[in-house]
């Protein structure tokens, strides 16, 4: 069976990497690095591997477990099943999607992944600002259909290392577009600014990891566009570079309104999507977009340009 | 004696975490962006809550923290925070004091802390943020 981490031999790279892009924020960018954040984004880098070494054990544990029931069998010599490997690669990218938007519209799981988006900088370094608390979440369970379906836990989690290794690079400003066909099959360093930013036509938008089509497909793609200057962080951004509060602050706060909420509310700050209060005091990235759209008149506008790309009644007939 | 690899890779990570933000400091990275006008004022506000119009507001002398107020009545701390800039809309749980050096305004939020304020006139802001608490209208 094969030993092999790719992301510990991309370690050096991501930090060759984050240097280069230093230097280029020195001659145009000075303001895209800020050092106390960038210190606190390297740190959630390394904490999220230790976290992950201590408390993905029982992930691991489930993964060999439910191996035992797998539908096909790839026999012992799995790895040498050549064609398995991009099968498992597109379908852990598809898991990817699926986690990633569960991990933005279930509050349990964005307590864990608001590490990655609470910085107020996008540069190479926010891809290293990875969750402590991924393992505390149900988040894994994900990947069991992968499993059961007979891809061998080792394959997916080097699928899976392959996949945050092309996700590093999307994080900068410097690079706005790449060749077109690329981004619009691949996900690109604009469609993932989208992705972090805040602007209320952007929240909740572009989950993939390495394909765009996934949100092509799902309902959940929108452009970035370059007449309004795009916002990184939260909605509620944090204003502290305290290390400790930014890996548990939304934890804190879950759990604390699942304490003072009424019983039959309690379930609802834990699965439902984060802003959602019992009431109505606070606002979900649903409410945000629409009180903007309304306000711009843009809900209007994006309607009618939707309608008129998908034409499937004629003028006079109702669709 | 040969190392666990976990722990070689975290002490080498560790040397690389505090070489890279010693980097972006001595290659001055970042910057110190100020609310230099109400063109400013009026971005940072909108990026703490969509939609904040300011229709008034005080700048601390420095530049680098305001209270806004929109039609509605709501109340806003600005400051910055790194070189970017947070901000709170104050509600029941802020408080307000003049001190010798203007106003401190305390959003309620322990970890977000207070803002010093170097203000002409601190007396009018901290009276309508204290009524915020007993909730009246500011």
């Amino acid at each position: 069976m094969p030993e092999f981490n790719p992301v510990q031999y991309a370690v050096p790279l991501f930090v060759i990497a984050v240097l280069a892009e230093m230097i280029w924020a020195k001659f145009r960018a000075p303001q895209a690095y800020e050092p106390k954040d960038t210190l606190v984004s390297l740190l959630f880098g390394l904490g999220s591997t230790v976290a992950g070494a201590l408390l993905g054990g029982f992930a691991v544990w489930a993964f060999f477990a439910a191996y035992e029931f797998r539908v096909f069998d790839m026999g012992p010599e799995w790895w040498a099943v050549w064609w398995a490997w991009p099968v498992c690669f597109i379908l852990d990218d598809l898991k990817y999607y699926w986690v990633h938007r569960a991990g933005h519209r279930i509050r349990w799981m964005w307590a864990a992944h608001v590490n990655h988006h609470s910085s107020q900088h996008y540069n190479l370094s926010t891809a290293l600002r990875q969750t402590w608390t991924g393992p505390l979440t149900f988040g894994f369970l994900f990947a069991v259909p992968l499993v059961l379906l007979g891809f061998h836990p080792v394959m997916i989690a080097i699928c899976g290392g392959f996949n945050l290794i092309y996700q590093f690079w999307i994080h900068t400003e410097a690079i706005k577009r790449m060749p077109r066909w690329f981004e619009a099959v691949m996900n690109t360093p604009s469609h993932h600014r989208v992705h972090h930013a805040t602007n209320p036509r952007y929240l909740d938008r572009n989950y993939a990891g390495v394909f765009i089509v996934w949100d092509k497909l799902f309902g959940t793609f929108t452009p970035e566009v370059d007449d309004e200057p795009i916002r990184y962080g939260i909605v509620k951004q944090l204003g502290s570079f305290n290390l400790l509060w930014a890996v548990f602050h939304e934890w804190v706060g879950m759990i604390s309104d699942i304490l003072r909420a009424p019983w039959r509310h309690k379930l609802s700050y834990l699965l439902r999507e984060p802003g959602w209060s019992h009431d109505g005091s606070r606002e979900t990235s649903d409410m945000i977009r629409a009180r903007w759209e309304q306000r711009t008149g843009r809900g209007a506008a994006l309607q009618n340009s939707v309608a008129d790309q998908n034409r499937i009644a004629g003028a006079q007939e109702a669709a | 004696m040969s190392l666990p690899p976990l722990l070689v890779q975290t002490a080498g990570s560790l040397a690389a975490i505090l070489a890279l933000p010693g980097l972006a400091w001595w290659l001055k990275l970042g910057g110190a962006p100020l609310l230099a006008d109400e063109a400013a004022l009026q971005s940072a506000a909108s990026e703490v809550a969509d939609g904040f119009e300011v229709c008034d507001f005080a700048l601390s002398r420095d530049c680098t923290a305001a209270l806004v107020r929109d039609s509605q009545g709501r109340i806003m701390i600005i400051r910055r925070h790194g070189n970017r800039f947070a901000g709170r809309i104050l509600g029941t749980g802020a408080c307000a004091s003049v001190t010798d050096a203007g106003l401190s305004v305390d959003c309620g939020e322990r970890r977000f802390g207070p803002v010093h304020l170097d203000l002409d006139e601190p007396q009018a802001w901290a009276e309508a943020i204290n009524r915020l608490s007993e909730g009246l209208d500011a």
